[in-house]
């Protein structure tokens, strides 16, 4: 496949691997491998949102952590469009070029609680990485810190206070701040909200947009929550047991899905409506990731399978400008996508 | 509602924790009844006192908790005075509340392999419930585990039976655990959250097998989570729960439909809907649930709600109010003694 390189996309993941070898023995032995990536091609536009979607295990932390140079990567590209150094291969990056990239792109972790060391206060954890990157100090590195929390609707104030001393809601802002603080170009977000009320999730979501608006920020959206990838993603990817399924603008993987892995997700999401009809329930377990299936691997419990599907593994294919899609039978299926279900009564 | 067609009622029950730092008022007058065969959803957000509830009727609230007051009427048992138990005058540790625990109200929690005990097969744990409740042998108690490992669908029973909690999936564990839970056939299962670790397709199992296996066994269930969609499914009544009170009781479809207590409204606004993406920002709850140490004074509510009246909401604090279609709200925006006492104007009615 060829994912075509645009100009205003900041990053593209082109067939990206990461196998984790398991090994036994006194001496290592290597006996398997873990393929927990194995075949993941992205584009995040600048300024724009993509989610990452798919069940525990299926790879959506492990991509995030090879982007962010986190671990090594078995294969693959991964091109960043650096704002000042032009594009880089960050699959094949040495530490200090990886650096530098890392000053343009920043993580948000899922649990504020354990990504925040309890015993720095707010100022020195937002300081941190203009500290580290020399960027600012004094008073100028007073002020940038008062800036950041103003932008994530902090009041500064509070900066010699420890974590402790604050909500789940304002901890995430706090993360949020600190990934700020070098004026990233975009953002890997993984389940940021996940650990938040459900009361709180709203307003973070909320400031997430607002940064994105007011500073031009890319994000890649990892969660597991379909309703909150749709509401706050321009375009989502599903992954399998780590592989890239499907890839599509949001409306069209919500309205016109293509693949039957991303119908059965659609579908299984409760839905807070009591008259909806019940939920399909798709059957089987996730295959392990070390003795997957051969040909597709969802085809043991794909309501579709055919024999070829049990054979031959499927390529990523273009069925539509920007529609990618990883099923033998892409062309020929006619799938449900959300507006099947009633949503009509609830509010 | 006929009294022969209740199971349990919970009438002003209070909870309290004496820590060290002050008293935390987790559940601070509850009521709720639970109906024969009927599930009780209750909803709340992190802290609201929903699992202390839960706890509560089983007796397993541990010092420095304690039930200050209240009652929890159980009508399942037949004594000879045909009289409902009251579960809060009943010694946590006495015989009659082991027989009650797991024999006539069982418990699935949420993180199913922390409630699995790792060094021991499956299978002994659940002969360990069924040979403490029935008088069986050996040889027919495990047969009855094997029976119950295949009515919740868990592939190849004999197997699963003599396997170690980690080798199964997070999914076939919480089967395992409603295996347990079920194996006695109780008359009401409290379910704490039973799938806020799963995966969505996982959890669309799991909640279905519940609800099966609810019809067959004709049993009772109080479901407690934070998932607006998962209660939509699951209950036919539900509590709403903020800050260790009741806030709001109503049927399924009314709660979804009108909902009436200004928390109950915004939760229901702040989560995002699939299928509805309209570009626009979310409707948001200002502020965070407050610490359980400071519960704000008057309405617990008050700093957070968009139709707080001054002077009346801060002050006095709202009781549970009957409305028309069997609903109970504890706001004083429907109460017009309250409205007229304080002379305070709504333009948000």
């Amino acid at each position: 496949m060829s994912m075509s390189p645009t100009p205003e996309s900041i990053l593209e993941i082109r067939n990206l691997k990461k196998h984790f070898p398991i090994t036994r023995g006194l001496l290592r032995k290597q006996v398997g491998v873990v393929k927990a990536v194995d075949g993941v091609f992205l584009s995040v536009p600048a300024g724009k949102t993509v989610g990452l979607v798919g069940e525990s295990g299926c790879g959506k932390t492990t991509t995030g952590h090879c982007i962010m140079g986190g671990t090594p990567v078995t294969s693959g590209e991964i091109i960043f469009h650096h704002p000042q150094l032009g594009a880089m291969d960050l699959a094949k990056a040495n530490s200090a070029q990886m650096s530098k990239a890392r000053c343009a792109m920043q993580m948000v972790f899922q649990d504020p609680n354990s990504s925040l060391n309890p015993r720095m206060t707010i100022f020195d954890i937002v300081a941190e990485p203009l500290v580290v990157n020399q960027v600012a100090r004094g008073s100028a590195l007073r002020q940038r810190v008062e800036e950041l929390l103003g932008l994530v609707g902090l009041r500064p104030e509070f900066m010699q206070r420890f974590p402790h001393a604050f909500s789940g809601g304002q901890r995430q802002r706090i993360v949020v701040a600190r990934a700020l603080a070098l004026n990233p170009r975009l953002i890997i977000a993984d389940e940021p909200v996940s650990a938040l009320d459900v009361s709180v999730q709203a307003q973070i979501l909320n400031l997430l947009q607002d940064l994105q608006q007011t500073l031009g920020l890319a994000y890649l959206f990892i969660s597991h929550d379909l309703s909150v990838v749709e509401h706050i993603s321009d375009s989502v990817a599903v992954m399998y047991v780590g592989k890239l399924v499907e890839f599509a603008p949001t409306q069209t993987i919500f309205h016109f899905p293509k693949h039957p892995y991303t119908q059965a997700l659609l579908m299984s999401v409760p839905r807070p409506s009591p008259t909806a009809q019940p939920r399909a329930v798709l059957g089987g377990e996730v295959p392990s990731s070390v003795t997957p299936p051969p040909g597709c691997y969802f085809h043991p419990r794909c309501p579709f399978a055919v024999q070829q599907c049990a054979e031959i593994e499927p390529e990523l294919i273009e069925v539509a400008p920007g529609h990618f899609v990883r099923c033998h039978l892409a062309h020929e299926l006619k799938l449900e996508g959300v507006g099947s279900l009633d949503l009509s009564v609830s509010k | 509602m006929a009294e022969s067609e209740l199971l349990l009622e919970v009438r002003n029950l209070k909870t309290h924790f004496f820590a060290e730092e002050g008293i935390v008022r987790a559940v601070d007058g509850v009521d709720f009844t639970v109906a024969r065969g009927k599930t009780l959803g209750v909803l709340g957000e992190s802290g609201c006192g929903k699992s202390v509830t839960g706890f509560s009727i089983l007796r397993l609230v541990q010092p420095p908790g304690r039930i200050v007051a209240g009652e929890i009427l159980y009508h399942g048992l037949h004594g000879a005075d045909n009289r409902a138990l009251d579960l809060a005058r009943c010694s946590p540790t006495s015989s009659q509340m082991q027989s009650i625990r797991g024999g006539e109200i069982a418990m699935i929690f949420q993180e199913a392999r922390t409630s699995l005990d790792p060094v021991y097969t499956v299978g002994s744990q659940l002969i360990e419930a069924i040979k403490y409740h029935q008088s069986l042998r050996q040889e027919q108690a495990k047969a009855w585990g094997v029976e119950m490992l295949r009515r919740v669908g868990l592939p190849d029973p004999e197997a699963t039976f003599n396997k170690y909690p980690h080798q199964l999936s997070g999914g076939m564990c919480q089967r395992v655990m409603i295996a347990i839970a079920l194996s006695c056939q109780p008359k009401l299962l409290i379910a704490d959250e039973p799938t806020t670790a799963l995966d969505v397709t996982t959890e669309a199992q799991v909640l279905r097998l519940i609800k099966d296996l609810q019809e067959e066994l004709g049993m009772s269930m109080i479901f407690i989570t934070h998932n607006l969609g998962v209660v939509a499914e699951m209950a036919d009544e539900i509590v709403v729960m903020y800050l260790g009170k009741v806030v709001e009781q109503t049927d399924v479809k009314a709660l979804f439909e009108d909902a009436r207590h200004p928390y109950t409204q915004a939760l229901l606004r702040s989560v995002p809907q699939i299928g509805k993406k309209s570009g626009e920002r979310l409707q948001t709850v200002p502020g965070s649930v407050p610490h359980p140490q400071n519960i704000p004074a008057g309405c617990p509510f008050h700093p957070r709600c968009p139709s707080r009246m001054p002077g009346l909401c801060d002050r006095k604090e709202p009781a549970l109010l009957p409305l028309s279609g069997n609903r109970l709200v504890r706001c004083f925006l429907y109460d017009e003694d309250a409205l007229k006492g304080a002379n305070v104007h709504v333009a948000n009615t």
